[in-house]
């Protein structure tokens, strides 16, 4: 391969280091690349932090899009906090497609614009000042297509030139992280203090554009028993959109205040049925007592002009009512003037769909039946150990009644001798980043798999993919 | 007078606008669209036949409009940013080709499956017997796998601890070979059952395990060393017993959808959503 780039300053210094074997270098720079956000951060030195939240404030939240907003303006990653007052009509372009990178054109600038640009990196802590001295440890979803993996290895490589370099599927990068305390086993002390990887772990990761439940033993994914479902937040969002414009407003082009309604009012039933019979609307009319401690709020949507945020409050059935006598009266402006979401079943039949997905006619399966196929192509052997650890990440984790529902179901589905024990870190979102950044401390084991700049230059892309296999 | 007469074949004619093909007897998928039962009963009953193409398309169609990132298509350009004299870029002036090739790609990742399926396609047709010979071995490894580990249970309490301490090196799993033979599988699990302390309990039936043991690891490396699944074989399948039948919600209100649309088979509550839904949204189907 050509791909052998000369560098500018010191061309003795590089054929000097080209005689000895190049090592990995220290800084490791780790990017956990989501649909939806990438969390990205310097790993910690060795050994790592045993606070989480310490360990966690190296890990900045980046938002993985570039926005048009209402103006015709465009935004790039963090400007979205920060830049972006007016959330209405405003569109995504997003460089991961099914949770792989498929645009590196915008991939680049979003990357460019968040660690690379001096003028725009945010903080010390987030620039890459001279990635030939840095390892990047980036993560990829399970099942990649190779020709996007080749892609992803080849920028990496010869576009920045990082001097270390590891693909990884993020799942398995869970099994690193301190797991004792979150299932509430005894913490042994090992005689060394090197990060290892629990034994055998399940991860659900159930992200932005899908979910995927990844049986891991020793760090390391069991292929054959990855299972993805095709359903992820965006389509939760979606449709609480497309049910909210029929039934009220028209919301279509409003994705991102869609995805914050969501993120407020949507909840897990756990008694599905009653909860669809509480919010009848034929109990309206009979006046029954449901309407004060009911299912339905409402929620207020933001005001741009004003400078309100949307938020949530409980169901007033007589609002209208009010509205209309303050208008005569001459109530404030501002009463009158907000418009209020009124949700009732779209709380929890929207997430339902990740447990039900034939609801709207999907033929998969919902996550804890996935969970089971998973299994099914694994020894039985193995069913316990890993029914017994099974781990919840990404972000519908945040979903309340998410995880208890998906216990409950487990339950009933796996045989009686096991143990179901469904937990969730801390943090559900950088909980893979946090492992990452913990393998990453144990030099040993990561200069096994990570490969060196040298080493790229020497075999080319196809090897190093074939290494990030494991095939090496 | 003459007549064409197609002698019976496997292979099939094409050519442009219409073709032979071999009947293959009763389809169920066009016997879905015009079933031979009466139609009322059709609607009556419409558990007997499976979702209508119609409703089928209208599925994909609104999966498909879940998926998408923005409601209407909008092209967003990467913001040009204002060159500076070479300072972010200083050590890497030259991009190259392949960087180039990548970057100004606009293939999607719809494009991309398709390559690679076509690819694959063309891999599996050129050396029929590479599917055939990969395929099966890793699977009835499997097999032989949880055929042992089931089959060796035999009184210690299955715990994947005992069983795998031993060996704390990492061993990698380029180190062992696919070849390892299934039968020798039992073989390190021997010295285990040995170190136990025996007693006259041991027989007892309440003190049995009915969890299978651990597998060896052997098979363990010999699953880690599998290469990963395509896209699509990776992709959860239907529900393994479906425990309850199909809900159907109301398409206006989101309750139980108990009366169908007589025009478009949509799913409504009661006689008030009906009439909303027959005056604003039939017909139009999705």
């Amino acid at each position: 391969m050509g791909t052998a780039k000369p560098r500018p300053s010191g061309g003795r210094a590089s054929v000097a280091k080209a005689q000895t074997l190049q090592a990995l270098p220290d800084k490791t720079f780790i990017v956990d690349n989501g649909a939806y956000t990438l969390k990205a951060g310097y790993a910690p030195e060795n050994p790592p932090p045993e606070d989480e939240v310490q360990a966690l404030s190296a890990c900045a939240t980046i938002p993985n899009t570039i926005v048009k907003t209402r103006g015709n303006r465009i935004y790039v990653g963090s400007q979205l906090n920060t830049h972006v007052t007016d959330w209405n009509e405003m569109f995504f372009r997003r460089p991961v497609e099914k949770g792989y990178i498929v645009n590196w054109e915008a991939q680049r600038e979003i990357w460019e614009h968040s660690f690379f640009d001096e003028k725009t990196a945010r903080s010390k802590e987030l620039r890459i000042t001279d990635p030939e001295d840095t390892t990047l440890v980036l993560t990829e979803a399970p099942n990649a297509l190779p020709v996007l993996q080749k892609n992803a290895d080849e920028i990496v490589m010869e576009e920045w030139g990082f001097g270390g370099y590891y693909r990884s599927l993020g799942p398995p990068l869970n099994a690193w992280n301190q797991l004792n305390t979150v299932f509430g086993d005894p913490i042994v002390q090992e005689a060394e203090s090197v990060v290892s990887p629990r034994e055998c772990l399940l991860v659900i990761d159930s992200g932005y554009s899908h979910t995927t439940v990844t049986p891991v033993y020793r760090g390391q994914p069991l292929q054959r028993a990855i299972r993805r479902l095709d359903l992820g937040g965006k389509h939760l969002t979606n449709y609480l959109k497309e049910m909210v414009s029929v039934r009220q407003y028209n919301m279509v082009d409003e994705t991102y205040i869609m995805n914050e309604v969501k993120e407020a009012v949507c909840y897990v039933s756990n008694n599905f049925v009653g909860d669809l019979e509480q919010t009848w609307k034929g109990n309206r009319k009979r006046d029954l007592p449901d309407s004060k401690e009911g299912v339905a709020v409402d929620y207020v949507l933001p005001d741009p002009n004003a400078g309100n945020k949307g938020f949530m409050r409980p169901h007033d059935p007589l609002l209208n009512a009010k509205k209309r006598k303050g208008a005569l009266s001459g109530a404030s402006a501002e009463a009158l003037s907000e418009d209020a979401l009124v949700l009732g079943n779209e709380r929890f039949t929207v997430p339902e769909v990740l447990f039900t997905p034939s609801d709207i006619g999907m033929k998969q399966a919902g996550i804890p039946d996935i969970v089971l196929q998973s299994l099914s192509v694994l020894p039985t052997g193995l069913h316990p150990a890993f029914l017994a650890n099974v781990l919840v990440v990404g972000g519908n984790t945040l979903l309340p009644g998410f995880m208890g529902r998906l216990e409950a179901e487990l339950r009933q589905l796996a045989s009686a001798e096991c143990v179901v024990r469904v937990r969730s870190p801390q943090d559900p979102i950088r909980s893979t980043w946090l492992g990452a950044s913990r393998l990453a401390t144990n030099r040993e084991e990561f200069k096994k798999i990570a490969i060196t700049r040298q080493e790229y230059q020497e075999y080319g892309s196809s090897w190093a993919g074939r290494k990030f296999a494991g095939a090496l | 007078m003459y007549r064409v007469e197609l002698l019976p074949g496997s292979t099939t004619h094409v050519s442009p606008g219409w073709t032979y093909v071999p009947d293959r007897g009763f389809d169920p998928a066009k016997a879905a669209i015009t079933p031979t039962i009466g139609r009322k009963r059709g609607i009556r009953d419409p558990g007997r036949t499976d979702l209508s193409s119609r409703q089928t398309n209208a599925i994909i169609r609104h999966l498909a409009e879940l998926d998408r990132e923005n409601h209407r298509d909008v092209q967003i350009q990467i913001p040009v940013r204002q060159k500076e004299p070479a300072a972010p870029r200083g050590t890497r002036t030259k991009v190259t080709s392949n960087v180039r090739r990548i970057l100004q790609s606009q293939k999607t990742f719809r494009n991309y499956l398709d390559d690679e399926e076509a690819a694959q396609a063309s891999t599996a047709a050129a050396t029929p017997g590479n599917t055939s010979a990969t395929n099966p071995p890793s699977s009835s490894s499997a097999a032989a796998a949880a055929a042992a580990g089931g089959g060796s249970a035999t009184g210690h309490r299955g715990s994947i601890h005992r069983i795998t301490k031993p060996s704390t090196a990492a061993t990698t799993p380029s180190s062992l070979r696919r070849s390892s033979t299934p039968p020798e599988e039992n073989a390190p699990e021997e010295p285990n059952t040995t170190t136990l302390i025996r007693s006259e309990h041991d027989s007892n039936p309440l003190l049995r395990s009915y969890l299978p043991a651990a597998p060896s690891e052997r098979i363990m490396q010999a699953l880690l060393a599998e290469p990963p699944l395509t896209y699509h074989a990776a992709r959860a399948g239907s529900p393994i017993a479906p425990r309850r039948s199909q809900r159907h919600f109301c398409c206006m209100c989101g309750y139980w959808g108990k009366i169908r649309c007589k025009n478009c088979h949509a799913r409504t509550c009661g006689l008030a959503c009906y009439k909303v839904h027959e005056d604003s949204r039939c017909g139009a189907f999705f």
